[in-house]
């Protein structure tokens, strides 16, 4: 029995091994790709959504800033464009 | 947005091909960053906050010296009429020198000849509400110079916290132009002091802590027009990368991993706003600077690398896109906003081979330093043994290889962990003297207890989802609030430290070196000290009105060499003093490292200026005087 118990033990140690060790917690060392190392910590899921952890974020929220960064940009193309026009800059 | 983006390629495109016309055409494009580079060797000015392109806050100077230092004495005094925290330092052209505030951002020039009389101040009208987005009291890191040209006179620009930025005529104050970079109603603000370099100013972003997601943008000094604008994470058409982008190092990633690092578009308040400093290097025309942390602090909210925030960045100054990206701290857990200083140097690597590098002390407790080309990672040391997130950083794979131990996460509070989230170094704009090859790091040694917590993003509101608890470090006095702060002179080849030195509190103001062989730098408690450049003794100090938060900077005028530090305690440090807090966790966990030093120090807001026993215009006494 202790030997059977011992057996598998030692297989499935192998078996970690050749599958190329996946870390007992994350260390940022096992890479899917190329920049992309993260992993999902033990007791964690791979993707948040759905899970007790999903944000829920609201698109609407999410897209407010770019939504205030095209309008900065269009009024400053406009002072600027009256600038080159005015030699005034005009706020 | 696509659209807009595709214009920018367009315009972009031509630009280049204009700027290659003219390459062609022989006519070397006499640019006023050459005029720029021509003041910054000259000793008499210090026209950019790292006092050149390579940022090392190193002076040729050396009529003060080791020997001579202890004469050291107040020459005059100029108080900025504010409180909160004074960041940054005055710059020097000429005869004037230009003074900037905490908010509401007033910009002062006085003349060297008379310092008493100010000669023209711009004070920006703000809407006060900017105040309640800022995440670490309301600083500014200071005003960048461009010299002018035949089209347009020179110029001081500076940034506004209620996200303008706004270019003054250098000679009167008069607003030439003024530009929107930021919308505080989204959590938008801006601290960080703009850059000139070439006929463009780069400005940065604030408010990872808000949700912001990071970019940086550059206008053109004569009309206010944007030239581009690359965000730090997103889509790569919005990130802005060179076809080549990474070659040099494809292990770093290289195409789509601002999106595919997230999970959905989690990206899209992700943080990665860039609020420190910069450097340039004229040759390559290429910048750099590191982009901050993700958003929110709550990790287990956002799965995955988070690129490309926390990353070091080398950019073409002429179209801002990027040849290199390395990120530092994937998926961060712990606020190591990636933002500090980045020191150039020329100096052979383990090989003998000469190299043009960068050097930048991290908040997540690494000093790195890449060859500022390639991007070629050449060195990443502890700045202090007991940062203990990270066992090393791996140089063949560019990946810091992580304690899960000291790592963050939902239902759970580590302790213990260190840096803390203000890092074992923050804001603070260090030197690199060439003669000795020393960096000179002003240094914090904090530690923390670290909790997360679930919250919803809405723009315009704090996003950040971590209760933290910070206290000096190990080698400091936990018990009794002190032992916050190190300086150490480092060695970026060797790795090794000339010297290490412990201070009362975190010196997070940055220091500056001189080839008169000393090391000059403002502490929390209120002093400025002066520190052997070989041995680190202390060879000077001077008890100031507040806590300094800003560099050290020298100049000389008529022949004598001056000292001058902005004074006026605040920042992230002393957030329980000027906002009256007293929870240890408040302030995101900065009131209980802190609570010492409402003992040493009250708020102040001004310069003080040094010369060797205190030679001032003054002493002319009918300098200033009133005359019939």
């Amino acid at each position: 029995m202790q030997k059977l118990k011992t057996l598998a033990l030692t297989s499935a140690t192998a078996l970690l091994f050749t599958l190329g060790a996946p870390a007992i917690a994350y260390d940022g060392t096992n890479c899917k790709s190329d920049g992309n190392c993260w992993e999902a910590k033990p007791g964690f899921p791979e993707k948040i959504k759905g899970s007790k952890f999903d944000p829920k974020h609201s698109e609407a929220e999410l897209n407010k800033q770019d939504t205030a960064m095209e309008a900065m940009e269009k009024r400053n193309a406009e002072r600027a464009k009256n600038f080159k026009e005015t030699g005034k800059w005009s706020y | 947005m696509r659209e807009n983006t595709l214009n920018r390629l367009v315009k972009v495109g031509t630009a280049v091909l204009a700027g290659s016309v003219i390459g062609l055409g022989g006519m070397s494009a006499a640019v006023a960053n050459d005029k720029l580079v021509e003041l910054q060797k000259d000793e008499a000015n210090w026209v950019m906050q790292g006092k050149n392109y390579s940022a090392n806050h190193y002076s040729t100077s050396k009529q003060i010296n080791k020997k001579n230092v202890k004469d050291l004495s107040a020459a005059w005094t100029f108080s900025t009429g504010l409180l909160n925290g004074h960041e940054g330092a005055p710059l020097v052209v000429g005869d004037m020198m230009y003074i900037h505030t905490p908010f509401p951002n007033n910009t002062f020039a006085v003349n060297l000849n008379d310092p008493g009389k100010i000669v023209w101040e711009h004070k920006p009208k703000q809407d006060p509400a900017a105040r309640a987005v800022a995440c670490c009291d309301v600083v500014n890191r200071g005003l960048a110079y461009w010299p002018g040209d035949s089209k347009t006179p020179a110029m001081i620009v500076k940034s506004q916290l209620d996200g303008h930025v706004v270019a003054l005529n250098a000679e009167t104050g008069e607003v030439h132009w003024k530009v929107e970079n930021g919308d505080i109603s989204v959590g938008q603000t801006q601290t960080q002091a703009p850059f000139v370099a070439k006929d463009l100013v780069i400005q940065g972003s604030s408010g990872a802590e808000l949700g912001v997601r990071g970019y940086v943008t550059a206008f053109d000094i004569h009309t206010g027009e944007m030239a581009w604008r690359w965000y730090a994470t997103g889509p790569d058409s919005e990130i802005g990368l060179k076809d080549s982008f990474n070659n040099a190092n494809p292990h770093y990633g290289q195409k789509n991993l601002g999106t595919q690092t997230w999970e959905d578009d989690a990206w899209k308040i992700g943080g990665g706003t860039n609020w420190g400093w910069y450097a340039y290097d004229p040759d390559l025309e290429m910048f750099y600077y590191g982009s901050g942390n993700p958003a929110p602090w709550n990790e287990t909210m956002r799965p995955g690398d988070n690129k490309w925030t926390m990353t070091i960045w080398g950019r073409d100054i002429n179209t801002g896109l990027a040849e290199f990206g390395y990120q530092k701290t994937p998926h961060d857990e712990w606020d190591y906003a990636g933002v500090n200083v980045m020191m150039l140097s020329e100096q052979k690597d383990k090989n003998g081979k000469m190299r043009k590098l960068l050097t930048h002390p991290d908040r997540n407790g690494i000093i790195y330093t890449l060859d500022r080309e390639t991007g070629d990672l050449v060195s990443a040391d502890k700045m202090d043994d007991t940062a203990n997130w990270v066992k090393k950083v791996d140089l063949e794979t560019g990946l810091p290889i992580r304690d899960p131990e000291f790592s963050t996460r939902m239902g759970h509070r580590s302790r213990d962990i260190c840096p803390s989230a203000m890092g074992f170094h923050n804001q603070g704009m260090d030197s690199y003297d060439p003669e000795r090859q020393l960096f000179y790091l002003g240094l914090n040694h904090l530690c923390m207890d670290w909790e997360p917590f679930m919250l919803p993003y809405r723009a315009g509101q704090f996003f950040v989802g971590a209760n933290v608890w910070s206290y000096p470090g190990p080698k400091g006095d936990r018990q009794n609030g002190i032992g916050s702060g190190q300086v150490k002179a480092y060695n970026a080849i060797t790795g090794e430290f000339a010297w290490e030195k412990m201070e009362k509190f975190s010196v997070w103001g940055g220091t500056m070196a001189t080839a008169g062989g000393l090391v000059f730098y403002g502490t929390l408690d209120g002093f400025i000290k002066a520190r052997d450049a070989d041995t680190g003794e202390l060879l000077w100090k001077f008890k100031l009105p507040s806590g300094a938060i800003g560099h050290p900077m020298t100049y000389t005028h008529k022949g004598t060499q001056y000292v001058a530090i902005n004074y006026g305690v605040g920042g992230w440090p002393a957030v329980g003093l000027v906002f009256d807090l007293n929870d240890p966790s408040a302030g995101l966990g900065a009131v209980g490292a802190f609570k010492e030093l409402a003992r040493n120090t009250q708020m102040g807001g001004g310069v003080m200026v040094f010369s060797l026993d205190g030679k001032s215009p003054y002493n002319d006494l009918s300098i200033g005087e009133y005359e019939m």
